[in-house]
Formats: C-alpha cells, sequence, structure tokens
C-alpha cells in the first residue's frame, strides 16, 4: 500500500514538525497563540435561533446561557446545538446573566423586579431555584462575586447599587452610597443627583466599579463596602457599560458620548478606618469609536488574554462587531459583518478565538476561526507541505539494515517510560484559575472565601432526554 | 477445541460449564485455598508451568514495581449466546454484558434487557451511570435508562451493523461506528445523528473520546487509526503501522496523549499522538481472528487483554513485559473490562464458555 513507501521519507521537513504542533493545539484547545489559526474570529460557524437579547458563554466555554425578552432563560448545549435546560420563572424581560466559576449557578436579573439565581446541577429541568432575590424596581443588572457566588452585586433601575450576600453570617443587603464631600458645596449638589448606571466586579473580586450618570467611576471594596477611589473620566457623560481584562489590570467603559476608553488601573489601597479614598481623574490609553457612522457601541468583551477588543456597535444598518489589537495601539484589526439583522450584543468565548453575538431576531451567532480541512490528515504518516522541499538524501538513507538490529533498536526505543495520566488538566479549568491574581492571604479574598460556595469543580450536568416528537 | 488436560487448571470446585440459561454466579475459593492458577511468565511463550508459588519475581528487590496478583473471584453465567462486551458502571457498582446487568460485587442479575431484534456488539455507559447504550445489528443503537430499565431511545440512521458505541465524557453525545463504514456522533438528549463522519474504507471496529470530548478516535478493518475533531468534524490525524493489520480495538490514555491500539497480528500498540509513532509494543497473546478488547488495569501500571489463546494477559505499562497471564476460559476471551476504582478485573469469553469471570487482586502490596 502506498502507506508503507511514504514511510521511507525518514527524514521529516521541519515545516512536518510544525503540522505537529497544530495538532497539538487543535487537541488541546488552548488560544496560545500559533501560526495557524487567528487570535480572533473572521467567520460564522453557526447561527441558535433563540428570541435571546444577551448570550453568554459560561467558564468552560461549552454552554451559552441566553435571556429572552419574554423572560425565559436558556441554556445551550454548544457541542449538540441544543437547548438544554430551561429556566422558567421571569414574567418580563431578562436584563442581564452570569455564570459561577464553575458554571454550577446562573444568575439572571429581569425588569419583573427579581434576580434568580439557577443550579444546573439540579436533576430536573426547570433546575432548582437556589434563591430569589426581590426589589421594589426593575433590575438593570445582577452579577456574582467572582470568588463566592453567594455574594451578588446588583445595580437597580433606580439607580442604587447593593451588595446582596447570602452567607449566614454576612446575610444583608448593602446599599453602595457615594462618599459626599461636605467642603465641596456645588460638587455635592452635582453628586447627589447623580445616580449609578453601570456596576462590576473587577475580576479579583476585591472590588466594585460604579459607573455614574456624570461620567464617574467609584471604586468600592467589596468587603467593606466603602469607596476607595472616585475618578473622573472628562466628557464620558453617561456611564453605560464596564468591562475588565481578566487580570484585571485594564478596563474599558463604554458611555454615552459613543466613545470606548480603555484604561490601566492604579493599584487600590486597602480601605483606611478613617474612609479615605482616591480622588482621580482617569487618562483612557485608547479611545475607540465607531470609524464610520459614528454610531454608540451596545457592548464590548476582551478576548481572553486582554489582547484583543470586541466591540459591537449600535449601527442601525448591519450586524458589525470592530476588533482591535490593544497590544498595537488600539489598531483596528478587523470589522466582523454578521449581516443584516442588528447586533444587540457581544461575548468573547473564555479561551477560545470565539465570539458569541446576539441579533435584534434573538439569533444567536457563533463566530470562530475555520480550520481548512487538511485532506493529508487522512493518510498516515503523509504531511502536506506549502512549498516544495528539496530532499537530502542522509548518507546511510539506502543502507540495508539487519533486522535484528532494527528489532533490537526498536525495543530500546521502547525502553522509555510513557506517562498516561499527567497532563490531563482540562484547558478550560486551567485558564480559569489562571485568573487568580491576589494572594490568598489577601484579607478581602479571605473575607469572600468565607462559608464558600458549593460550586465545585467536576460536578456534571445531567443529559435529560427530550419527550419523542412526532 | 476441547479443553487440553494438561492445560486444565483446577480454578472452581463445579465440573464442566453446561447450563446454558441459569443464572449463576458461583464463588471461587479465596486466594490462598486452592492451587495458584495465575503464573506469572517473564518471557512470551513459556506460560503452562504450573507453579506453586504466586507471582516468583525475578529479582525481588524492595522497591519492585507493583506486580498484579490476580485471582479469581466470581464466575457469572447466564448468558446464551456468545458475550462481545463488558464494561463496568462508572461508580463500579454495577457489570453491564450484551444485554445483562450484573452486581459487580454479589454477581446477581439485576437485569436482561430484551428489545434488539439482532446480536448485539457493544455496550456502553453514561458517565453518571444513567444510561447504557447497546450497538446491535439490527442496525440501531439503544439506550436504555438503568432506572426503568426501558428502551428510551432508539437511534436510526447506520446502514448496516453497528459495532461499536461510546459515550462522550458529558454523555450528551454518543459516538457509534459500524459495518457501513462511518462514525456517527449523535445528540443523545434528541436521539437524532449530528455528524456523519467517512471515517474509513472498512467495518469500524472501535470509536473512543478522548478525556474532554473533544476527539473522537476510530480505528476498523482498514488498519488505520485516526483521529477526528469533534467539533468540527474533520480529520485531525492517521495513525498506521507499515502493513495494516486490522485494528480490533482503541482507547484513549487517561490525559489524551496515546492511543492504546489491539490488532489483529497478535500486537497491542501504544501511540503517541502527537508525534504519531508507536512508542510501545506490547505482545504474547493471540489476537488473529477476533476483535478483542485490552484496557489500562486498575492502577494504570498495567495493560490487561484477552486473547485467542483462552486466556487474560497483564503486561507492565513500561516494561512490556508479561507479568501474569490468568487460565480459567474455555474459549476465546473476547472482553476484558477493569473496575474503575478497585483492583478487580472482569473478562468474558465466547461460545465454548459463556462466563464471564470476575478477577480480583486482593495483595496489599504494590501502588
Amino acid at each position: 500500500m502506498g502507506v508503507s513507501r511514504l514511510r521511507t521519507l525518514r527524514h521529516r521537513p521541519l515545516l512536518v514538525a510544525l503540522a505537529e504542533v497544530y495538532l497539538d493545539v487543535i487537541a488541546m484547545n488552548r488560544t496560545v497563540a500559533n501560526i495557524f489559526t487567528s487570535p480572533y474570529p473572521t467567520a460564522i460557524q453557526t447561527s441558535l435561533e433563540s428570541y435571546a437579547t444577551i448570550a453568554r458563554f459560561d467558564p468552560s466555554g461549552k454552554l451559552i446561557a441566553a435571556g429572552r425578552q419574554d423572560g425565559l432563560g436558556v441554556i445551550w448545549d454548544l457541542a449538540t446545538r441544543g437547548q438544554v435546560r430551561w429556566l422558567e420563572g421571569h414574567v418580563k424581560g431578562i436584563t442581564s446573566i452570569d455564570w459561577s466559576q464553575n458554571s454550577r449557578y446562573v444568575l439572571t436579573s429581569s425588569k419583573d423586579w427579581n434576580v434568580i439565581i439557577w443550579d444546573l446541577a439540579s436533576d430536573t429541568d426547570p433546575p432548582h431555584r437556589q434563591a430569589t432575590i426581590r426589589f421594589d424596581v426593575p433590575v438593570v443588572s445582577a452579577s456574582f462575586h467572582p470568588r463566592n457566588c453567594k455574594i451578588v452585586l446588583v445595580l437597580l433601575s433606580s439607580g442604587e447599587a447593593y451588595i446582596v450576600d447570602l452567607r449566614k453570617e454576612y446575610r444583608g443587603r448593602y446599599e453602595l452610597c457615594e462618599v459626599q464631600d461636605e467642603s465641596d458645596d456645588e460638587g455635592q449638589m452635582n453628586r447627589s443627583r447623580a445616580v449609578f448606571t453601570a456596576a462590576r466586579f473587577e475580576p479579583s473580586g476585591k472590588h466594585v466599579f460604579l459607573g455614574t450618570s456624570l461620567g464617574y467611576i467609584l471604586v468600592f471594596n467589596a468587603r467593606t463596602k466603602t469607596m476607595v477611589a472616585r475618578h473622573k473620566i472628562s466628557g464620558a457623560g453617561i456611564m453605560r457599560g464596564l468591562e475588565f481584562v481578566a487580570s484585571g489590570r485594564r478596563m474599558v467603559t463604554n458611555s454615552s458620548d459613543r466613545v470606548l476608553r480603555q484604561f490601566n488601573l492604579p493599584i487600590y489601597p486597602s480601605p483606611t478606618a478613617d474612609n479615605e479614598y482616591i480622588e482621580q481623574e482617569l487618562e483612557p490609553t485608547h479611545r475607540f469609536n465607531d470609524p464610520i457612522s459614528k454610531v454608540g457601541w451596545h457592548a464590548m468583551s476582551y478576548s481572553p488574554d486582554g489582547e484583543w477588543l470586541a466591540g459591537g456597535a449600535a449601527d442601525d444598518a448591519s450586524h458589525k462587531i470592530y476588533i482591535w489589537d490593544t497590544a498595537r495601539e488600539g489598531l483596528l484589526a478587523s470589522t466582523l459583518d454578521g449581516g443584516r439583522e442588528l447586533l444587540a450584543y457581544v461575548h468573547w468565548h473564555p479561551h477560545k478565538p470565539s465570539i458569541a453575538s446576539v441579533t435584534n431576531l434573538g439569533n444567536i451567532l457563533i463566530w470562530h476561526c475555520p480550520t481548512e480541512e487538511r485532506w493529508g490528515a487522512f493518510a498516515g504518516g503523509f504531511e502536506e507541505v506549502d512549498e516544495n522541499v528539496e530532499y537530502e538524501e542522509r548518507e546511510d538513507e539506502f543502507d540495508i539494515e539487519d533486522e535484528a538490529d532494527m528489532a533490537r533498536r526498536k525495543m530500546l526505543e521502547e525502553e522509555e517510560d510513557v506517562d498516561i495520566e499527567d497532563g490531563a488538566v482540562d484547558s478550560a479549568i486551567s485558564a480559569v484559575d489562571q485568573s487568580r491574581q491576589p494572594s490568598e492571604n489577601d484579607e478581602d479574598v479571605l473575607w469572600a472565601l468565607e462559608e464558600p460556595d458549593d460550586d465545585a469543580q467536576g460536578w456534571k450536568m445531567k443529559v435529560i432526554l427530550e419527550d419523542e416528537q412526532d | 477445541m476441547d479443553v487440553d488436560p494438561e492445560e486444565h487448571k483446577p480454578d472452581d470446585g463445579s465440573p464442566a460449564l453446561d447450563e446454558q440459561d441459569e443464572l449463576r454466579a458461583e464463588s471461587l475459593p479465596a486466594e490462598g485455598a486452592q492451587e495458584p492458577i495465575a503464573t506469572t511468565a517473564l518471557s512470551p511463550p513459556a506460560q503452562d508451568s504450573a507453579t506453586q508459588t504466586p507471582a516468583p519475581v525475578p529479582q525481588p528487590n524492595p522497591e519492585s514495581p507493583y506486580r498484579p496478583n490476580y485471582r479469581p473471584t466470581l464466575m457469572l453465567s447466564g448468558h446464551s449466546r456468545s458475550i462481545s462486551s463488558i464494561k463496568f458502571s462508572p461508580d463500579g457498582k454495577m457489570l453491564a454484558s450484551c444485554v445483562k446487568l450484573w452486581d459487580a460485587e454479589t454477581g446477581d442479575i439485576v437485569h436482561t434487557f430484551e428489545g434488539h431484534a439482532e446480536g448485539i456488539s457493544d455496550v456502553a455507559w453514561s458517565n453518571n451511570g444513567e444510561f447504557l447504550a447497546s450497538a446491535s445489528d439490527d442496525k440501531t443503537v439503544r439506550l436504555w435508562s438503568l432506572e426503568t430499565y426501558a428502551v428510551v431511545k432508539v437511534l436510526q440512521g447506520h446502514t448496516n451493523f453497528v459495532f461499536c458505541v461510546n459515550f462522550s465524557p458529558s454523555s450528551a453525545m454518543l459516538a457509534s461506528g459500524g459495518f457501513d463504514e462511518t462514525v456517527r456522533v449523535w445528540d443523545v438528549a434528541r436521539g437524532k445523528t449530528l455528524k456523519t463522519l467517512p471515517a474509513h474504507s472498512d467495518p469500524v471496529t472501535a470509536v473512543a473520546f478522548n478525556h474532554d470530548g473533544t476527539l473522537i478516535g476510530s480505528c476498523a478493518m482498514d488498519g488505520l487509526i485516526r483521529i477526528w475533531d469533534t467539533e468540527s468534524g474533520q480529520c485531525l490525524k492517521t495513525l498506521a503501522d507499515d502493513d495494516n493489520p486490522i485494528c480490533s480495538h482503541i482507547k484513549f490514555t487517561p490525559n489524551s496523549r496515546f492511543i492504546l491500539a489491539s490488532t489483529q497480528d497478535s500486537t497491542i500498540r501504544l501511540w503517541n499522538t502527537q508525534t504519531s509513532k508507536c512508542v510501545k509494543t506490547y505482545t504474547g497473546h493471540t489476537n488473529r481472528t477476533y476483535c478483542i478488547f485490552a484496557d489500562f488495569a486498575p492502577g494504570r501500571k498495567h495493560i490487561v487483554s484477552g486473547s485467542e489463546d483462552m486466556k487474560v494477559y497483564f503486561w507492565d505499562l513500561q516494561t512490556r513485559e508479561i507479568v501474569q497471564v490468568l487460565d480459567g476460559h474455555r474459549d476465546v476471551v473476547i472482553a476484558v473490562a477493569s473496575h474503575p476504582t478497585r483492583r478487580l478485573i472482569a473478562s468474558a469469553a465466547m461460545e465454548k464458555d459463556l462466563t464471564i469471570r470476575l478477577w480480583a487482586d486482593e495483595s496489599t502490596d504494590g501502588a
């Protein structure tokens, strides 16, 4: 057979070694920059019909939680492209969604004044509700503390922000209030009219960032609920959204002036007894505008390594996602065109060059880097090369080797030990671990880990069979 | 072929196995009470010596690696036709064969699944032990619920006998291969085919997912082992040896870096999936005709496989030596299964010996 003839080509050129790297990367599903696939997606892989207004990947990247206008939440399994769980409970549209660290809990907030936490490890569909947090106005957004999903940050349409702690010892709702500076009368008048319009935990969980209607970002310590910094963002207007890179060192803001601003964040000191705070105007390192029609932004999302920023444009003619290279002066690297259905939301995959974007008709588009099928993969020992390679025969190329020698050499080669068990860490889980920045001895971290949630690694979602539909 | 009296090692108190349909689990005398049948051979062909001491170690030294010392514990009868596949449940409490369910501790039959019109070639457990999938010559794969013991899904689509089946680690997907030369990936929840891979040019003999479900490995009678990307369905690699012997079984290692492949030239090979090289070869058993299963023994330091000479072989993973040979079956040992947690092995044989035997290693030494 042809295969054995090809095997005489023992000297394998350099490009063959590179092809092996390709397989390694594909097999391990890492987003390590490699020369074969681009670091950001380029084409639509599939479209999920979902009637969704928002959609977010879970930390493993295998599931998507979608929130719908009718209040329904849906969990999609990307491997089978099927809807595996229905989160029934809200009676009005869902406004935000969040996942716990190991994907066991999903949080949905809604215009129906409620926040519900769902337990996906429960055997039933719809899943058991771990908690329902009720307010008296619509909830604009809600998210889990990155390290303990019993701590929830909530932003209400009234402009108030709360940290809701569900743990026994700390149970309660803690309102985050801006510190009023008595001496500055004019400033005080302004600030008393300011409401919060954006709220996020920073990735380590130590701080909460709140954006105000007057273009300020306030930083609160999550444990003490005291303000540790106030940053003026000049020219911004109303702060609409905040996103962080996984390390927490950089942040991008979306505001009513339709400009995305990226900032390097300072290190915030621990809260002091007399509640001192930093007052500092932050200068952005980059500004991102829509280059063509100057429309604003619906959402933005960083790549897992923070090197790329995806901006979902509020373009009224087509579905556009801009990809900027943050490492190279914010250069516009690519524009993804998703067709005529307008964009509503964008989220980058937690560790792959893949993006999920939601259209105004509720479809979730999954973007990926398409890989060409390598026909050479169908033949063993045969590697494709891009250019002709001049083959140089070795000195001993055509020597006839004694069979016994060959067998002995093979036996010797096989003496080497193999390890069949290590290195089996699921790449998704290791990626999540790497984003743990502050040391475990940090007071704020310890506080967050008290009475930990039971969202443990390795739980499995039950496969619930669909009923036969004829 | 009658059993050669010289080779017959008394391993149970009872005479020949004659009953076909009677359900019986015989408890065999525990270790130490009978002549040991486990022989340890260090070079391939000499296994028929009757040793009186268990497992003679050539150079005993304190740090010698663990040598398996399996002894028979139970013999399960009840099948009326050849058993082609056996698998332990993920929690180790039960053993499934085609298609009966046995309690792994006591050996009682828990249930017999009825429903397939023709013979069954393979069974597989879902990761939480909730479902059992069976691959049949009636061209379907059936999903059985362990709660109700009823068929919950019938997966139709293959155009010829389905030979092998395996769940993905999340159990949301199932891969099956058959005589129609394709591998089909199914959505378990909806019971529909997600992908059909044009896998081979001869019947597909085994399919397996890797540890995180991102790769599917398949092997076939054309002698090729192919690795596929689950998400896109594209072929990533083909592993083949020079002569292309029929490949009868493959399995990924827990870290997915290697594939254990059994071929019908009486060899088991360990392939490195990244370098496409064969890094270990295990020989000494006989495998020329049937699709015999191989597995990693509990503890993962040994390879265990059945053989057409009616024995079960153990090899040391690293040194490739045969470290134990188990006698007792009276026909080709076609399937073996390793218990997920305990040092327990199950082996099943063909027509002339329709029993499943359980072998346990109770010794306390070793890893």
